[in-house]
């Protein structure tokens, strides 16, 4: 590198980091936030005896899980203009990634429910407990920690994805990188600046990650 | 009479396990269910509790009476409230591994009888000292061995002061030599004069604390009365038959 490529990347690490940490950040948790919500509730509709509930869920999970994000993103910013919703980047990007953490999700919060032992339903009924109560109290709790290691992949998957919504214009750290490409025709280090700032927060997640499953593996060891 | 079954029936499916069974047990008695494997206990057993519902039949525990028919359907309410007056010691013990001994214990006094936290603290830690373990109320399910844990659930179940309390095959999950401790709870109970039904496979047990013996068979009771008469002087020629073939299995 010469001394003005140097330059660049020195001038745009801290821009760049600030717009993972003002945009890419908090577009990836919230949208997780509700996601993992939309994604319980899914999974409750699809074990419930209600068939409507049970037949919504699996049109949703079907379509999101059938179809391109980065199409569905289009969708929401680009196609509901045409029929008058017209919503700001940051709302669009926020609707697509939480449904598509509820549909995924959705499966991985099933699954959860369902591996915890039928004795667990039996012995919450056997001491009088409604079905809502066996699942908040008893069926619930031990779904949640056997999900927590898919979860934390979804979510780090979910942060590398935010960089979709730069093509809704959302102004997040890959947007703000192909800025700079713009200005400066520095792509390689550009984007390899980028890529660099995205794995030091997914490292910084890869670490947290094995440390609740540490935590959550010594509390289940029996 | 604590618990009157009358006529009852149940199918899984084109499989008849239950094929009209009659029961009746006083208040303070303890009757113990006996027979080969799939001869329809345990299904009886989870019968008096609803885990199944009966196809048939009417069933009244203490002043509650049920009737079930087949296309009427028991509402969720009136199955959840014969359960609160019914306490249930299951063959793996399924107690909440997410919560330690004294929560496993309170759980149901109070999230479903809404009873005072307090008091139910009191009442679980008397109930621990009851089955010898005073001192594991913060200890963790998996910390504890399968006595232990059975003990925990037996507890977990007269925490509701139920009107009756079922045992599921309570030791056959144990190695040997915890069976011990786990019948040594189970006969105390009987002394206190508790309301019991035992589906067991232990015979010398059953004829220690029982009243009154049912030898089940093919989803028929095929031999009923004191535990001497029935396990010592069975009548017909399939009791014998089982009889014998358990006997040869204690040598």
């Amino acid at each position: 590198m010469n001394d003005r490529q140097i330059q660049i990347v020195l001038d745009s690490f801290w821009p760049l980091f600030e717009a993972a940490l003002k945009y890419t950040l908090p577009l990836a948790i919230s949208s997780f936030a509700i996601g993992l919500l939309l994604a319980v509730l899914t999974a409750l509709a699809q074990i419930s005896g209600v068939r409507i509930l049970k037949f919504i869920a699996r049109v949703y999970v079907w379509i999101i899980r059938g179809t391109p994000l980065l199409v569905q993103l289009f969708i929401i910013f680009y196609g509901l203009p045409t029929i008058g919703i017209i919503l700001p980047a940051f709302v669009a990007a926020l609707i697509g990634f939480s449904l598509s953490v509820g549909a995924y999700g959705s499966e991985i919060v099933r699954s959860a429910i369902q591996s915890v032992p039928k004795g667990q339903w039996e012995a919450a009924y056997s001491i009088g407990m409604t079905r809502g109560q066996a699942l908040r109290r008893v069926i619930l709790p031990q779904a949640a920690r056997v999900s927590v290691p898919p979860l934390a992949n979804s979510f780090i998957g979910l942060v590398k994805d935010t960089s979709l919504a730069s093509s809704i214009t959302y102004i997040e750290l890959f947007y703000k990188s192909q800025q700079v490409v713009a200005r400066t025709y520095e792509a390689l280090i550009l984007y390899a600046e980028a890529a660099v700032i995205y794995l030091i927060f997914t490292s910084v997640l890869f670490v947290l990650q094995s440390y609740l499953e540490k935590r959550l593996g010594r509390s289940l060891s029996s | 009479m604590m618990l009157e079954i009358r006529n009852l029936h149940k199918a899984f499916g084109s499989l008849e396990v239950l094929k009209g069974i009659d029961v009746n047990l006083e208040k303070g008695k303890v009757l113990a269910i006996i027979g080969p494997s799939g001869s329809g206990k345990t299904t009886l057993l989870r019968c008096i509790n609803l885990l199944e519902m009966p196809d048939q039949g009417t069933m009244k525990l203490s002043d509650r009476e049920l009737d079930f028919q087949p296309g009427r359907k028991i509402s969720s309410r009136e199955v959840t409230e014969l359960r609160k007056h019914t306490g249930m010691v299951f063959q793996s013990y399924n107690l909440f591994p997410h919560k330690n001994v004294m929560d496993n214990i309170m759980e149901g006094p109070v999230v479903v009888q809404k009873k005072d936290k307090a008091q139910a603290f009191k009442t679980a830690q008397a109930l621990l000292e009851k089955v010898g373990l005073g001192d594991r109320g913060s200890y963790y399910p998996h910390q504890l061995s399968g006595g232990q844990q059975q003990r925990v659930g037996i507890a977990r179940a007269m925490a509701m002061e139920p009107d009756v309390l079922l045992f599921d095959e309570p030791t056959s999950a144990l190695d040997p030599e915890l069976v011990g401790e786990v019948l040594r709870v189970i006969k105390q109970l009987a002394l206190e004069g508790r309301t019991m039904v035992i589906v067991t496979h232990e015979m010398k047990f059953a004829a220690d604390v029982a009243d009154h013996v049912i030898l089940m068979d093919g989803g028929h009771i095929i031999e009923q009365g004191p535990p001497d008469q029935v396990i010592n002087h069975p009548q017909s020629a399939r009791a014998q038959q089982f009889m014998n073939r358990i006997s040869g299995e204690d040598i």
